[in-house]
């Protein structure tokens, strides 16, 4: 689905992403995980267009991606959400996932007056619903909570009806009830779209992943199933810390 | 005083704009409901309209004209609205669209043509090219910069009227003829009686607003609430934010060139202070204080401030202090202005009553 070669990014001299290369496969969920300043997090945005690679290559269904501006991604069907809550904040809930429903829409439409073009209210009546925040549906986005606002991210990226999910480490800074939501919810999406997450959580990597990827200094340091990271020693010492290499 | 005033303004504004976006927890959203088409947007918009239509009736022909430049400059009002309501884009240049268009008027009608439509096609076509080049450089800038761009764009315009013998230099256009404006051939307005030329004007206005309101209650001017909203999430949405801002850069100009297209004919004359920035700020300020993000609010501010300036101006030569302090006390405390102060005078009432 995703495939990734040879990717590299430098910001002066610090060599943020080197060689990185992997696959994501349809209809799984690959993780990217990795200690601070592993650069998971450069990786995750060259992949979605927010930063540009210094080399490498990116392709999405065979197509080559590499360097697109996020925009076109996003019409390509690749959707991504960000660690820092980002969200229109000053519009409703039910108008934040209305303009992604309207972005589907052909632009041609984009003159008509706006109760004659029903089917994005519509769908984003759905959308909302599905995610649990009708009862919040027109309350302003930068009032829900956190917990919500995490919900509302990831409902705007499905909104799009996107082939690849790209989720920036989507429970950050959620108590542990709530993680469990958001780790049900990726679940339940999994079937629909190709999920990549970067994901600080380990917990929440090894439950939900079919494949992960460690990095390490901005290398790729091991890949394989959770349970293979698990038990892996390379990955222990670099990431996983002495507590964990003792436990 | 001019920089002065200047950098006061963008403060201001950014204070005005910030308090917009991050509303106060709990209170819904003033920006939740569209804005321009809520009700009390409506009522006040007609009100106001059913007082300027019986205006003229009562005033003298002074004030008859001084509404009628009310309405021009309310225009480059509802551009700045446009662009900062809509858009969240601060333009100190809007005055350049407007004298642009004042100035091309007045060389067409005293070297070209003496016909309306012809000269009103001509403007529109200039207007829609040159704000679409400008547009194109300055939006690559954000936030202060683009001000600054749009800034900087009006005073060249103004250097090359002032310097440009051909244009008048600093004496401007004088004796432009006012033409008779022919509809269909079946009849023709003439804007020479005071009375024809300001209803001609206010039917002018009207129909630049329903327009503005009819272009932007689209799923285009939703796209412009995001981009207002936080620019930097729109492109992941599958939007290019470019294309967006820039048509609304166009739609914005083409309204001041309205005002830029009659104002020759009240006045008979073009002068480079047209291009002024103080035509801009004065702008932004009626922007503010009419309420931006209303539309219907900034011709509101227009009169407000166009009527103040003149009571004023008879009190006291001081008159720029005090209108300076009307803008903070409004930036300060009625960030979203007259529209905002309505809306919250009937929210109070509904409350007593029920």
């Amino acid at each position: 689905m995703i495939r990734v070669t040879g990717l590299s990014k430098s910001f002066g001299a610090l060599h943020a992403v080197r060689n990185l290369s992997f696959e994501a496969g349809a209809g799984r969920i690959t993780s990217i995980i990795g200690p601070n300043g592993a650069g998971k997090s450069t990786a995750f945005n060259l992949i979605a267009g927010t930063l540009r690679p210094d080399g490498g290559r990116i392709e999405f269904e065979g197509e080559d991606i590499t360097g697109l501006p996020p925009h076109v991604l996003a019409r390509r069907g690749i959707a991504r959400s960000f660690q820092i809550t980002n969200l229109f904040f000053g519009l409703s809930v039910l108008e934040n996932v209305r303009l992604a429903c309207q972005a589907l829409e052909p632009r041609r439409q984009f003159g008509r007056r706006l109760d004659r073009l029903a089917p994005p209210l519509e769908r984003a009546r759905r959308i909302v619903e599905e995610f649990g925040l009708a009862e919040a549906a027109d309350e302003t986005a930068g009032n829900l909570s956190h917990g919500d606002q995490r919900r509302l991210e990831i409902a705007l990226c499905m909104a799009l009806e996107p082939r690849v999910l790209l989720l920036d480490e989507p429970s950050q800074g959620m108590a542990a009830a709530e993680t469990a939501q958001i780790d049900a919810l990726i679940q339940s999406l999994a079937g629909r779209v190709t999920i990549l997450l970067i994901e600080h959580d380990i917990d929440l990597v090894m439950n939900i992943s079919d494949h992960v990827i460690v990095m390490h200094q901005g290398e790729k340091l091991f890949e394989g199933l959770p349970q293979e990271v698990r038990a892996s020693a390379l990955v222990r010492e670099a990431y996983l810390g002495e507590e964990h290499a003792t436990a | 005083m001019h920089a002065k005033h200047g950098v006061e303004a963008v403060r201001a504004v950014a204070a005005a704009a910030q308090a917009r976006r991050r509303p106060r927890a709990g209170v819904r959203s003033v920006l939740a409901a569209v804005p321009s088409a809520s009700p009390i947007v409506r009522w006040t918009g007609i009100g106001f309209l059913v007082v300027a239509a019986l205006f003229p009736l009562f005033g003298s022909g002074f004030y008859t004209r001084l509404a009628i430049e009310a309405m021009l400059f309310g225009s480059i009002a509802l551009s700045v609205d446009i662009l900062l309501g809509y858009a969240g884009m601060l333009s100190l240049g809007q005055a350049a669209y407007f004298g642009f268009a004042a100035y091309l008027t007045a060389v067409l009608y005293t070297h070209v043509t003496s016909s309306f439509w012809l000269v009103a096609l001509i403007v529109a076509a200039s207007v829609g090219l040159l704000a679409f080049l400008l547009g194109a450089v300055a939006i690559r800038a954000s936030g202060v910069y683009f001000a600054l761009i749009t800034f900087g764009v009006a005073e060249i315009l103004l250097k090359i009227a002032h310097n440009t013998r051909a244009l008048g230099g600093s004496d401007g256009i004088i004796g432009i003829p006012v033409p008779s404006v022919g509809v269909f051939g079946l009849f023709s307005i003439p804007l020479k009686h005071n009375l024809v030329f300001y209803y001609f004007v206010l039917a002018g206005i009207v129909l630049v607003y329903l327009g503005v309101r009819r272009i932007l209650n689209t799923p285009f001017g939703r796209v412009l609430h995001a981009v207002r909203d936080n620019a930097d999430r729109v492109p992941y949405l599958g939007y290019n934010p470019f294309w967006y801002k820039v048509c609304a850069y166009v739609l914005a100009a083409e309204v001041a060139a309205f005002g830029g297209l009659i104002y020759p004919l009240l006045r008979g004359f073009v002068s480079p202070e047209l291009f002024g920035f103080e035509v801009s700020t004065k702008a932004v300020v009626m922007s503010l204080v009419g309420g931006i993000g209303t539309l219907v609010g900034p011709l509101i501010g227009g009169v407000i401030i166009t009527f103040l300036e003149i009571v004023l101006g008879g009190i006291t030569e001081h008159h720029l202090i005090v209108l300076g302090v009307i803008f903070v006390v409004f930036v300060m405390f009625l960030p979203d202005g007259f529209m905002g102060l309505a809306r919250r005078l009937v929210a109070q009432r509904r409350g007593e009553r029920s």
